[in-house]
Parts: structure tokens; C-alpha cells; sequence
């Protein structure tokens, strides 16, 4: 029997191996790159609306390139996929990418979809008074520990010293039933997706709400941006090139206001369970968010553009906060196309 | 007993995670996809006391939530080992209600009990109780023929009787499915603090993955492992020990 054991534990060590290794997949540095695998952060909703009018819309195919988009999830990392061979393209948030760094991963930023952070914090006007940061002393707050929310919160109440122990933090999932039930005073939510849906069934219980914006009170900590491999970058620039080319061209053209109907229709064809009363609603408040340029005539062609401070003062968070145990100079890790 | 369960385990974490470093130097993938050995060990000096009391945490929810549903299974068993509508019923709806994913009906139950111990409690209970209660139906229902045909012909056979042949003569069987379903009483309590509680180690290993820190999932699994292993032993000598009393 020991003598069974003996030889099983090596043979089943090769065998997961092998399999794990082959289960990696291709690396990104094989010859090809064709079918392009781009995985996204979330499901699909709202704020891929650029990535699925590309789809639709036949950007990458004009582009030469064949493209499967692929919708993400709370347990899939783009960066681990990029690494692993599975993905070519991806959306990460900052905080993932600066994390990724800080640990060797060859990633690279090509395009940062998100000016402003659409993660606020909704709260009832009737039941708190929220005009000034200052005026979240004492209150109960919701924020997803480990998630960027807490990075976010912690930073802003660091800013305008206000002690931790000045404000009592609630553990959020994605039941809001606690704010609903006025447990929790205000709630972390994404600005241009659950915030129009949760909203709306506030407003119609006659429950009016508001919004908290830490980027309104100084906070920029960057959200979600495209990104690839260093290798990738290397290998194949032309192709790096061409997919941010046909992106960033879609999503223009989905943000421009011109064709919101069709924006509409492509992201409810991806997105069913959302209306497209919620999404044209969505659709104005992930413009604003994507392109705060003023109006989108002057604006739009700024979309996608790197903002290096606001990177920086993620980064500075972060490390401020012990998430990252040192600077990463993440300025080398974006990719500023002209 | 005790040393044996530990070397298994620690075969097994060996193995799995010599694996794992294995496919990081082979792809040459950064500490972000896989941790380096050294990040793992740096973690578990940080974390090891803090995600050990939340193991411990975890697995007390766990022990009552076993104990409760055992308790639970052997009552219903008893009731639904009758050939009457009550028993069916009771076997239909078991079958039936086990096929639901529980991950599916966590988020109804915090809804309704809230993130705290009960929801934990509830969950882990239902995630062993259903396997628990199939089992001990097929124990129950199976009649010992030799012995219950003398009671039975000399008038003396009552319900308690029956059950209690029944039990005395597949109580290996049922010490085995006893201790068997202790993980799953431990994978529920995890789950349900995985989906939305605010303690234990399901809550931890979620902050982590928030985070992408695999180092500490790593050492959470190993300390999890650690303290299932030692529950199952103690389940498989209270087992030892109650057989060696029954059969005098």
C-alpha cells in the first residue's frame, strides 16, 4: 500500500500539471493573435457600452481583427487572464493594475475609460444631511472591505481628517437591503449602473435620494482602463495599435448623443434584464463620467485619454494605505497614445 | 489517528501547492497570477494567528450547525421512515429540496435572518442536513429482518425498539456518514460567510480576493485543512468510542 502511495503522488503531481499547464492556454507571445480575446471587468451592462457598440458595430472587423468579447465577473481578473495566455485585452480597475505591478506583472495601461470614478455613495436626503465631507461624521457607512471603495472612503476621510473612529463602517455585499431598512446611512454603488436602477424604485416609493461623489471632494482615484502585456505591446504593436484604435472610435461614437438609440438597443441586446428606460438613463450618466469635457462636440475626442495626476494620487493612496509596500512609478506603465 | 489525518493533509497541501509554484516558474508568471514561495511564507508569519481564531470562528458555526442538523435528520428519520403519507412526503421533499443550489437560496436567508450568525448557522445546517437526512432514511427504512421478525413475532417490537436495531446494526455506516458530512457542515459555514457575512474565514478569504491576495487563501486553505482534519478525527473517536460502549 505505501509502496502504491509512493508512486501515485508523483504520477498525480504530472498529471495536474499537465493539465493546469494546458488549461493556461496559449501565451501571448505564440505567433498569433487571432481570434483576440478581451475580457472584461463586469458583466456586460452600461459601462461596456463602447465595447459591445464595437462589437456590433463592426469596428474591429474594419480593423482587420476578429475579436470575442468576454463578459467578466466579481471572481475573473483580466490581469490573470492576460498572464495565463487567456485573454490578449482587458479591463481592470487602478487598483488592480497598481497591485498587479507592484508584484512584477508586465501589464500595461492603453486606455482609461473612466475620467471620473462612477463609485459614489448613495444616501436619503430625508434621513441625513450630507453638504460637505465633515458632514459623514457619525454616520454609518457602507463600504466592501478589501474592495477600492474602503480605499477610497479611508482616503477621503484622511484628507479632511476625519478620525476612523469618528465614523462607524458597515460590511457591504450586494444585498442592499440594509439601506433599505436605514441600517446603513449611506451605501457605495456604481453612479451610471445600479444607482439608476435602485434609484428609480426609491424614487416610486416616494423615497427620494442623493449621491456622495468623493471625486466632487478631491478624491481621483482612477477606475476602470483597457489593458494588455508588456509582451503583447512588444510582439504585436500593429495590433495593439489597430484594437485601441477601433475601442476608443466606439466608444466615441457611442457616447455621441447622436446615437443613443442604437446604444440603447445594442447594450439591451447584451444586457436584457436592464430596460431601456434604466439604460437611456445610464447611457447620459456614463457620458459624463467618460467625457467631462463640457459638451460632447468639444469633448469626445479627449475620450480615453490617461490622466497621469489622477493615477499618481491612486497610486499615492495605495501606498499611503499599506495596499502596495512600495512606490511602483506607475507613470511607466501607461501607454499614452498620440 | 490524529498524526495520520495530518500527514494525508499535509501530502495533499504539499502536492497541490508545490503544483502550483511548479506552473508559476515553468510559465514564469508574476507573484500577482501565482505568489512566490517567500511571499507566502512572509504572509502566513502576518496572518497565521489572525486567520487561525477566524478558523476557529468558522468552524464552532460549523460543529453546532453539524450537531443541529444531525439532531434534525435523526428526528426526521425516524418520522419518515414510516410507510405512511407523512414518511413519503417527508422523503419527496427531502430529494427534492436537496437538489436546490444553497448558494442560490443564501442571499433569500440573510435577507430574511441578516448577516449574522443565524444566517451562518442555517446555511451549514442545510448544506450537511439534506446528505445526513437521505442517509439515515436509507438506514432507518432498511429493515434487519433476522432480528425485528423475533420482536416483532413476540409482540415486543415498539418504534423505539426498531429504531434502535436499526441504528445498532449499521452504526459503522452511520458513524461513517456522520463524519463525512462534517466537511460539508465546514464548506457550508464557509459558503455562507463567502456570500455574505461579516465573520470567519469565508469572509477573510473573500477581503483577500478582493485584493487579488492568493498568499492569503493559500494560508487560509491550510489552516482550514488543518482544523477540518482534526474535527473529522475527533468525530471518528467519539465514533470508535460510543461502537467499543454498544458493543460492550
Amino acid at each position: 500500500m505505501k509502496n502504491f502511495f509512493k508512486k501515485l503522488i508523483p504520477l498525480a503531481m504530472v498529471v495536474f500539471m499537465v493539465i493546469a499547464i494546458s488549461s493556461c492556454g496559449q501565451k501571448n507571445g505564440s505567433s498569433s493573435v487571432d481570434p483576440i480575446n478581451y475580457r472584461l471587468k463586469w458583466l456586460f451592462n452600461i459601462s461596456s457600452a463602447g465595447d459591445l457598440w464595437a462589437d456590433v458595430n463592426g469596428h474591429f472587423q474594419r480593423q482587420g481583427l476578429t475579436v470575442n468579447i468576454k463578459p467578466g465577473g466579481p471572481e475573473r481578473d483580466a490581469i490573470r487572464e492576460l498572464e495565463l495566455g487567456r485573454a490578449h485585452f482587458g479591463v481592470a480597475s487602478a487598483d488592480q493594475v497598481i497591485r498587479a505591478v507592484s508584484k512584477g506583472s508586465p501589464v500595461v495601461v492603453l486606455v482609461q475609460l473612466f475620467q471620473i470614478n462612477p463609485l459614489q455613495w448613495i444616501y436619503r436626503p430625508q434621513h441625513v444631511t450630507i453638504e460637505s465631507p465633515e458632514d459623514l461624521t457619525s454616520k454609518n457607512i457602507g463600504i466592501t472591505f478589501g474592495g477600492n471603495d474602503e480605499t477610497i472612503m479611508r482616503a477621503l476621510l484622511s484628507k479632511y481628517q476625519i478620525g476612523e473612529n469618528e465614523v462607524n463602517f458597515f460590511s457591504v455585499r450586494y444585498d442592499y437591503t440594509p439601506f433599505y431598512k436605514g441600517d446603513v446611512d449611506l451605501w457605495p454603488i456604481y453612479r451610471n449602473a445600479q444607482a439608476v436602477i435602485i434609484g428609480k424604485r426609491l424614487q416610486e416609493a416616494n423615497d427620494p435620494i442623493a449621491f456622495f461623489d468623493p471625486h466632487s471632494a478631491g478624491i481621483r482615484f482612477v477606475a476602470n482602463s483597457v489593458v494588455t502585456t508588456q509582451k503583447m505591446l512588444k510582439d504585436h504593436p500593429e495590433t495593439v495599435k489597430k484594437f485601441t484604435q477601433a475601442l476608443v472610435s466606439a466608444w466615441i461614437e457611442a457616447m455621441d448623443p447622436t446615437n443613443t438609440e442604437k446604444v440603447i438597443e445594442a447594450v439591451h441586446h447584451f444586457d436584457p434584464d436592464t430596460s431601456p428606460e434604466i439604460i437611456v438613463e445610464q447611457l447620459k450618466i456614463t457620458r459624463d463620467l467618460t467625457i467631462p469635457f463640457g459638451d460632447f462636440e468639444k469633448g469626445g475626442q479627449f475620450f480615453g485619454k490617461i490622466d497621469l495626476a489622477a493615477w499618481k494620487e491612486t497610486e499615492n493612496m495605495m501606498l499611503n494605505q499599506q495596499l502596495i509596500h512600495a512606490p511602483v512609478n506607475i507613470e511607466q506603465y501607461l501607454n499614452v497614445w498620440d | 489517528m490524529l498524526h495520520r489525518r495530518l500527514y494525508q493533509f499535509f501530502i495533499v497541501y504539499g502536492i497541490g501547492i508545490c503544483s502550483l509554484f511548479s506552473i508559476k516558474y515553468i510559465l514564469n508568471l508574476s507573484d500577482y497570477v501565482i505568489p512566490s514561495p517567500i511571499e507566502v511564507w512572509l504572509t502566513a508569519v502576518d496572518v497565521f494567528m489572525r486567520y487561525s481564531v477566524n478558523v476557529l470562528d468558522t468552524l464552532s458555526v460549523a460543529i453546532i450547525g453539524h450537531v443541529l442538523s444531525i439532531f434534525m435528520a435523526i428526528v426526521v428519520g425516524i418520522i419518515a421512515r414510516l410507510t405512511t403519507g407523512i414518511g413519503t412526503l417527508i422523503k419527496i421533499a427531502a430529494f427534492n429540496i436537496q437538489a436546490y443550489p444553497i448558494v442560490a437560496v443564501a442571499p433569500i436567508i440573510f435577507i430574511l435572518l441578516g448577516d449574522g450568525l443565524a444566517s451562518r448557522l442555517l446555511i451549514a445546517s442545510m448544506i450537511c442536513y439534506f446528505p445526513l437526512l437521505l442517509s439515515i432514511l436509507g438506514i432507518l427504512t432498511q429493515p434487519v429482518s433476522d432480528i425485528e421478525h423475533f420482536f416483532q413475532m413476540t409482540g415486543r417490537m415498539t418504534w423505539q425498539l426498531e429504531v434502535k436495531i436499526r441504528i445498532f446494526e449499521n452504526i459503522s455506516k452511520l458513524i461513517m456518514v456522520i463524519t463525512g458530512s462534517a466537511t460539508l457542515a465546514m464548506v457550508g459555514t464557509i459558503v455562507a460567510e463567502f456570500i455574505a457575512a461579516n465573520a470567519g474565514i469565508g469572509y477573510t478569504i473573500r477581503i483577500a480576493l478582493y485584493q487579488s491576495d492568493l498568499a492569503k487563501i493559500l494560508v487560509a486553505l491550510f489552516i482550514i485543512g488543518i482544523s477540518t482534519s482534526i474535527y473529522l478525527v475527533c468525530l471518528e473517536w467519539m465514533g470508535h468510542m460510543l461502537q467499543k460502549k454498544w458493543e460492550g
